[in-house]
């Protein structure tokens, strides 16, 4: 391609005084990288909060001794399944096992396969599975950070569990399941319902918790009210108090969310009005001169406008390039104690790479309108007056 | 055979401070034909400066215009003002003017980028008038880093760049030396040979016995000391 003489000029002015820029440039990307963090973050955590969400029934029937869940009868389900306006009960059997050598923890899920899965989630997870082949055997699905911590203590195909009963049970792993599902499924073994009462020590007539779903809305108030009645010890759970459990742990609406943001807002200000007076003072003769040999007030606005989009298109690409690299691949030190609260919140969370273009075309414009503005708004006012007080 | 390259009429400039006014420029009448070499004489503050940048466009008058071949400067609109600058006028100011990041080439270069020429064209340009003002062996030195008779002779290279018809000099031998300003005079008579039309604003003897044909017009306190009368003008 051949370079017109303005973008070959355009491009020497603006390397041979890139001193003038470098610091506006680092300072932009500093603001940048953070408001960028703030919002891969932020936007990380909707995003897991949704999937969570969707991962959750309307309803959970726990039983509760002494204020702790314990595991549930079976025959409260046939109970429940007399309520109006139930449309579904799912007994779950799951689990925390304890892999010893490291003190890290998996959840055993029990998966009554002959079922039709209502559940979202995990129908998305086994998709693909050869269910017919995977029942044959005492199979189980892991989730990727189960698999690798296996691979580490050197169980590449299986693993051989201790039940609470002190028998020894080999299962095989099948499958490790999508990398999509990471988020929920990352620590999770997937196994038959029946393996899973073993594994954690179950009886027959035993369920971790019943799931129902009630699809009218309007209807939730009414059940759960109905439910709690039945039992002296059951406990009901809806989805929006597991929602409200979830927001309270992310406090990114919080008081140091705010300082972020003002800080940012400050340091922004005081950017655009170095450029502002910069344009005045030491760009003023540059303008007037530039006017003086003939340039039109367009040729210097357009010169300065592509100097400055430069300027906004560097520290911008820069900046959320950074801010991705921090938050997705680093995981976000530091700043993910600001937005997670702290240890409320087990710390398998993976914060799941979510790239909101609406966000991030609003941030560019929100950054680069008032700068670009701060520029050219003084260039044209110098621009317009004679050359020869320009040059004074 | 005598063309009118610039025709000054009734010209006035005041500039206003508080409620005083002040009178720069007090009624001036000239005519200079295409070729011409005209020397502006006067003390400082006489106003040389101030015609010769109501002459390239850089300043408005107050009263009174301007035309260069015929038409009129200052009423024009910018997009045309500022064609006007880029090809007819070369200025050499009284300070040189460079950008000093830059090399003498891209300081030459910066009058051609507004007029569509191709960077081929441009570096032509460039060269030409680098090797003109014999100044081609320092074309990539850096403005700032160039001594004063140097740095002059990149500001008349980046004046001849477009080949203007009009060559404007304001006190072009204030920052020289005797030797340096002897150069200069040299590349002037070249110039005049070349058959531009040139204005040189100085109070420099040098210039009262120059080896070429020139009209001396002294100035004074805004105003022209020996100058064409109304009538000439009207003959004309
Ligand atoms: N923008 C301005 N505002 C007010 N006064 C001005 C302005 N420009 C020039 N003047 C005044 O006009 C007078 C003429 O200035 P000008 O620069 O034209 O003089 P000059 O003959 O070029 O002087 P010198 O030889 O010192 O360059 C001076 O007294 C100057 O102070
Ligand atoms: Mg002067």
């Amino acid at each position: 391609m051949r370079t017109s003489p303005f973008f070959h000029f355009l491009m020497l002015g603006f390397f041979k005084e890139r001193k003038k820029h470098i610091g506006v440039i680092a300072i932009s990307l500093v603001i940048l990288f953070l408001l960028g963090s703030a919002l891969f973050i932020s936007s990380s955590i909707r995003y897991s909060l949704n999937q969570t969400l969707a991962w959750e029934p309307d309803f959970v029937v726990q039983r509760t001794q002494g204020g702790q869940k314990v595991n549930a009868p079976t025959a409260w389900i046939d109970d429940l399944l007399e309520v109006h306006g139930i449309s579904k009960v799912t007994p779950r059997v799951y689990g925390r096992y304890f892999f010893k050598a490291k003190e890290n923890s998996f959840l055993i899920v029990g998966v009554d396969f002959m079922d039709e899965q209502s559940n979202k989630a995990l129908r998305m997870m086994m998709d693909e599975t050869d269910l017919k082949q995977f029942l044959k055997g005492d199979n189980m699905l892991v989730g990727e950070g189960v698999s690798t911590h296996l691979k580490t203590h050197f169980y590449p195909n299986g693993y051989t569990f201790l039940t609470p009963k002190g028998v020894f049970k080999k299962v095989n792993l099948f499958k490790v399941l999508p990398k999509k599902s990471n988020l929920i499924s990352n620590d999770m073994i997937i196994v038959p319902i029946e393996l899973a009462r073993e594994i954690l020590g179950m009886g027959e007539d035993e369920v971790s918790d019943i799931a129902l779903n009630v699809p009218n809305d309007d209807e939730w108030d009414n059940v759960a009210d109905k439910i709690s009645a039945f039992y002296y010890d059951i406990h009901v759970t809806t989805k929006e108090d597991i929602k409200k459990a979830y927001e309270n742990l992310y406090n990114y609406k919080g008081g140091v969310f705010l300082i972020l943001f003002l800080i940012v807002i400050v340091t922004f200000v005081l950017i655009l009005y170095q450029r502002y007076s910069m344009v005045y003072s030491s760009e003023r003769r540059h303008i007037g001169l530039l006017r003086a040999l003939g340039w039109s007030i367009r040729d210097v606005l357009k010169l300065k406008f592509f100097e400055t989009m430069m300027i906004v298109v560097i520290a911008f690409v820069l900046g959320v390039a950074l801010a991705y690299l921090y938050v997705f691949v680093l995981g976000a030190p530091l700043l993910r104690e600001i937005f997670l609260g702290g240890a409320n919140l087990p710390n398998s969370v993976i914060l799941v790479p979510v790239l909101d273009f609406g966000i991030l075309s609003s941030i560019f414009l929100i950054y680069a309108i008032p700068f670009i503005s701060a520029v050219l708004i003084p260039t044209w006012k110098i621009a317009v007056t004679d050359p020869k007080e320009a040059m004074l | 055979m005598m063309k009118a390259m610039i025709v000054i009429d009734n010209l006035n400039k005041h500039f206003k401070s508080g409620d005083d006014i002040f009178k720069v420029l007090k009624g001036i009448n000239l005519q200079i034909n295409s070729g011409e070499c005209i020397v502006l004489k006067g003390v400082s503050g006489s106003g040389k400066t101030t015609l010769l940048s109501i002459i390239g466009g850089l300043d408005r008058p107050s009263s009174g215009k301007v035309l260069v071949e015929g038409e009129s400067i200052s009423k024009l609109p910018d997009l045309h003002i500022s064609h006007f600058r880029a090809r007819k006028i070369g200025m050499i100011f009284q300070h040189f003017n460079l950008f000093d990041h830059l090399t003498a080439a891209e300081n030459v270069m910066i009058p051609l980028i507004p007029t569509g020429l191709d960077m081929h064209e441009v570096n032509h340009k460039v060269e030409v008038s680098l090797k003109l003002a014999n100044i081609f062996h320092k074309a990539n030195s850096a403005a700032g880093r160039l001594s004063g008779g140097e740095k002059q002779r990149v500001a008349i290279a980046r004046a001849l760049a477009s080949n203007p018809a009009i060559i404007l000099c304001d006190e072009p031998t204030a920052n020289l030396d005797r030797n340096n300003s002897l150069k200069f005079i040299d590349i002037l008579s070249q110039l005049h040979e070349m058959g531009k039309t040139i204005v040189v604003a100085t109070h420099d003897p040098l210039f009262d016995t120059l080896p070429f044909e020139s009209k001396i017009i002294p100035m004074e306190d805004g105003s022209l000391v020996d100058t064409f009368s109304k009538d000439t003008l009207a003959e004309s």
